[in-house]
């Protein structure tokens, strides 16, 4: 069992945006998460990340309890995210950009840029390595920002709206992206979506959360099924008419 | 005794003008969260204004103080419209050197004109007069500093809360893009800020050439007490800049008691450990 | 070892035109003292290139960095008067009492630094400034460092390579040509390393860089500390150049602000930016007053400067580099 989340809570003045959630996650995996807006699955991000501190509950990767570690021990350890504003650095070009997450492992510049061209190279970016950023399409952000957390050789990533912003061509192909690195990196993966296609057919399983609290778990056929579930998306009129 | 009430009176009186130079600088930051590091040179402004005018013209310095409000608000305006919009939408840097390099070309500009040599006004209804109250001597200009910085602060007080011009400048400085939706003009809204932040702290300068060295450096000491002045009060607050400035006048004048070279120290000790320790200030959002 | 020598010394992933100028800069630069002989020329030089020393190391924290800091001259005074007061009071030879000098500031740094980083933006920039206006203060107000009198360096005759003083300025002119290469050589060794990615990583993204196994604030603070340990290692040289230091000399906010000015204009985040400030800033500071003649007016250099500043603000926030990139961007296409 690789991430294990116990009863985490996770308050913000009196407002309760987790509340007593727990799930496992096992190696090899692909589990998603998904949940309405403001359900509290970016919350649940950050929390594992490290942006935010639990009140409540434990995280456990590993067997290690990683509670309440700040996001650079986190990643240290071998979980890595990507995030849905999409954090570029706009004045490193995009093989930098890659750099920084190979840093991670090495201190030496020659290694860490061998390892930022191999992964430029299985994302399909090599073309783009010297440019800057900030003038590329959406979609070839997405694939730096991708290739910039596997520099930091990670054992569980964790991705954040992938999907958001793509049309369907692009999101097809970052499937196929992400299905190649997890073939090659060996990776188990945590992702989190509102696009239902990317996200139902990518994953093995699913959870489901709405106001802060799990409420289904299941492949992802069965789980869109379940009537709490269209009722958290729909409303209970709709669940009721199914 | 003695002394320690003629300290607290100076300490309160230094204090007001010390509020008063800080509300502009608190207006502008509420109203679009723009740090203005001109300040101080927008107060040394008012000072020569005053300087000049009651030199070169027999202008009693007092009279000069509707003069150098009006200048500040000019300069103001007119530095928002050509440089602050501009800067507005880049990032925090460029923000940052542009209000430096605002307040670099004001200072050096003052020092071409002006030269380094340090002024004083010499002559003037409130010049070198002190009043007697009881046993407490003060200098009259100091005093009546003091009471227009007051009447300053209720005045712009009212302007922001009971007036409608007042409103829509707060509404701007809550959120902006709803305030261009209720159909208020922000560009407006930013220049009146700046406007009147630069009146209020040229105002400010005037009154303080009165008793104090007109040098073209003399901004920066005074950007710094408004930044320690506004950290304390909360950014933003009026209120909060005025009980702040009396604080902080109190404790220059007691620090400078025990150790005058390092009354200045104190202050900017103050705002170190305010931003750090408490970042809201006493009544700041 | 090799590869740490290729570090410092190769420019190979830069434009071949930067390296050609960077080549006839510095052979200008060598042979300057036998070109020029006025001694109005050669100071001048010497002071671009102290300017330009300056600039380097302020480059780590307010370019590459992100950070507005406005307090370099405390650590200049640093490096000033540990020389200058090793030197008078035991006389230490020069080379060694640099290291106490760096040592200090970047100790200062390093302490400072910690709680000063919980702040960003406009708030750090004002709190360096409060800080070096303390030191300064503090070391107006001390007796034991000469207070406002400040400290002489007694002058010693002919050429003396332990004190570092000469009676030539092509000495000099050598002198802090060396002390600029050795930080020229460390900045381009910096840019490449791991912790010169990390600070830009830090500077362009926190999150992204937190995310990425960087400790956002530990590399700020390491930042922060070397800057304050280079800057020290100008003030050095000024002490043995001058000969006489006090507060308002070697530790001014004028100085922190003409540093600052020189990196922003020039470049801030390149390494070729600080050498572009000072090459403008100091020989028009210092001709533009002598143009003007008996009568100098001061500040008229600075105005214009100012108004560069402004614009560039306005316009292109990365300096005279950063236009002299998107033009060269825009040819290339």
């Amino acid at each position: 069992m690789m991430l294990e989340v116990k009863n985490l809570v996770k308050e913000f003045g009196g407002l309760v945006a987790n509340g007593d959630i727990s799930f496992e996650l096992q190696r090899g995996e692909i589990l998603g998460l998904i949940g309405p807006n403001g359900a509290g699955k970016s919350t649940l991000f950050n929390c594992i990340a490290g942006y935010y501190k639990p009140t409540g509950g434990n995280i456990l990767f590993e067997g290690k309890n990683i509670t309440g570690w700040p996001p650079h021990q986190v990643t240290r350890e071998g979980i890595a995210r990507t995030f849905q504003g999409m954090k570029i650095m706009p004045n490193l070009t995009v093989e930098e950009n890659v750099m920084i997450g190979a840093f991670c492992r090495t201190g030496n510049r020659q290694i860490a840029r061998k390892e930022a061209r191999e992964i430029l190279d299985l994302m399909g970016l090599t073309g783009e390595a010297e440019a800057l950023p900030t003038g590329l399409p959406i979609a070839a952000q997405k694939r730096i920002e991708l290739a910039r957390a596997i520099a930091t050789r990670p054992r569980l990533l964790m991705l954040d709206e992938m999907a958001a912003g793509l049309n369907p061509l692009e999101t097809k192909e970052i499937i196929q992206t992400l299905q190649k690195i997890k073939e090659e990196r060996k990776l188990t993966l945590f992702l989190t979506e509102h696009v239902m296609e990317f996200i139902m057919t990518v994953s093995e399983r699913v959870i489901v959360i709405a106001a802060g609290k799990k409420i289904a778990e299941g492949p992802p056929v069965e789980v869109a099924r379940q009537e709490k579930v269209i009722e958290a998306y729909l409303g209970e009129r709709y669940a009721k008419g199914r | 005794m003695e002394l320690t009430v003629q300290l607290i009176v100076y300490g309160i009186l230094m204090g007001l003008v010390f509020a008063l130079i800080a509300l502009g600088l608190s207006l502008i930051f509420g109203v679009m969260n723009i740090v203005n590091f001109a300040h101080g040179e927008f107060m040394m402004v008012g000072m020569y204004i005053a300087y000049l005018l009651s030199t070169f013209l027999p202008l009693d310095p007092l009279l000069s103080l509707p003069f150098a409000a009006g200048a500040g608000y000019l300069l103001g305006v007119v530095s928002y419209r050509l440089l602050i919009h501009h800067i507005l939408r880049g990032p925090m840097v460029a923000q940052l050197f542009g209000t430096f390099g605002l307040m670099l070309f004001l200072r050096y500009l003052a020092m071409y004109i002006f030269t380094p040599d340090v002024r004083s006004i010499k002559q003037g209804i409130l010049v070198g007069k002190t009043l007697s109250i009881g046993w407490i001597n003060v200098d009259a200009s100091k005093v009546v500093s003091a009471g227009v910085c007051i009447l300053a602060f209720a005045a712009v007080y009212w302007m922001i809360y009971r007036t409608k011009l007042g409103r829509a400048l707060r509404a701007t400085s809550i959120d902006s893009e709803a305030a261009k939706y209720m159909g208020i003009d922000t560009k407006g809204m930013n220049a009146l800020a700046w406007g009147i932040g630069g009146a209020t702290v040229a105002l400010a300068g005037a009154l303080l050439a009165h008793f104090y060295y007109v040098t073209p450096t003399v901004g920066m000491l005074f950007t710094l007490i408004a930044f320690a002045t506004v950290a304390l009060g909360g950014f933003g607050s009026i209120v909060g800049a005025f009980i702040a400035g009396i604080l902080i006048g109190l404790i220059m004048v007691v620090s400078g008691q025990f150790v005058s070279e390092l009354k200045f120290s104190f202050i900017y000790i103050v705002y170190f450990l305010v931003v750090i320790f408490r970042p809201r200030g006493l009544f700041g959002w | 070892m090799r590869q740490l020598l290729i570090d410092i010394f190769s420019f190979g992933d830069r434009p071949r035109f930067e390296r050609i100028g960077f080549l006839i800069f510095i052979i200008i630069v060598l042979v300057f003292p036998w070109m020029v002989t006025s001694a109005y020329g050669r100071a001048v030089m010497i002071k671009f290139l102290l300017f330009a020393l300056f600039g380097l190391g302020w480059n780590l924290i307010g370019g590459y960095g992100g950070q507005v800091d406005l307090g370099q001259a405390k650590n200049v005074g640093f490096g000033a008067y540990a020389t200058a007061l090793m030197i008078v009071w035991w006389k230490v030879p020069f080379w060694i009492t640099v290291i106490p000098g760096i040592v200090i500031a970047a100790a200062e740094s390093f302490a400072v630094a910690y709680p000063m980083f919980r702040l960003k933006g406009h708030y750090f920039a004002i709190a360096t400034l409060c800080v070096a206006l303390v030191w300064k203060e503090l070391f107006i107000f001390w007796d034991w460092t000469g207070g406002a009198r400040g400290v002489e360096i007694p002058i010693r005759s002919g050429v003396d390579f332990v004190y570092m003083q000469f009676n030539s300025p092509i000495y000099y002119h050598y002198f802090i040509l060396f002390l600029f290469l050795l930080q020229f050589f460390f900045m381009n060794w910096f840019r490449k390393s791991k912790l010169g990615y990390d600070v830009q990583a830090v500077r362009d993204n926190e999150d992204a860089a937190a995310s990425l196994g960087i400790n956002v604030y530990r590399t700020k603070v390491i930042n922060y500390t070397i800057t304050g340990g280079l800057g020290a290692l100008g003030g050095s040289f000024m002490a043995v150049y001058y000969l006489y230091i006090d507060p308002d000399a070697v530790m001014p906010l004028d100085l922190s602000i003409l540093i600052a000015m020189t990196v922003m204009v020039g470049g801030a985040g390149s390494i070729w930016g600080p050498i572009i400030g000072a090459a403008i800033l100091i020989p028009l500071d210092m001709y533009l007053g002598a143009w003007l003649g008996a009568q100098k007016r001061l500040g008229i250099d600075f105005m214009i400067y100012a108004m560069i500043m402004m614009v560039i603000a306005a316009k292109e926030p990365k300096g005279i580099w950063g236009i002299i990139e998107r033009v060269r961007k825009k040819g290339a296409r």
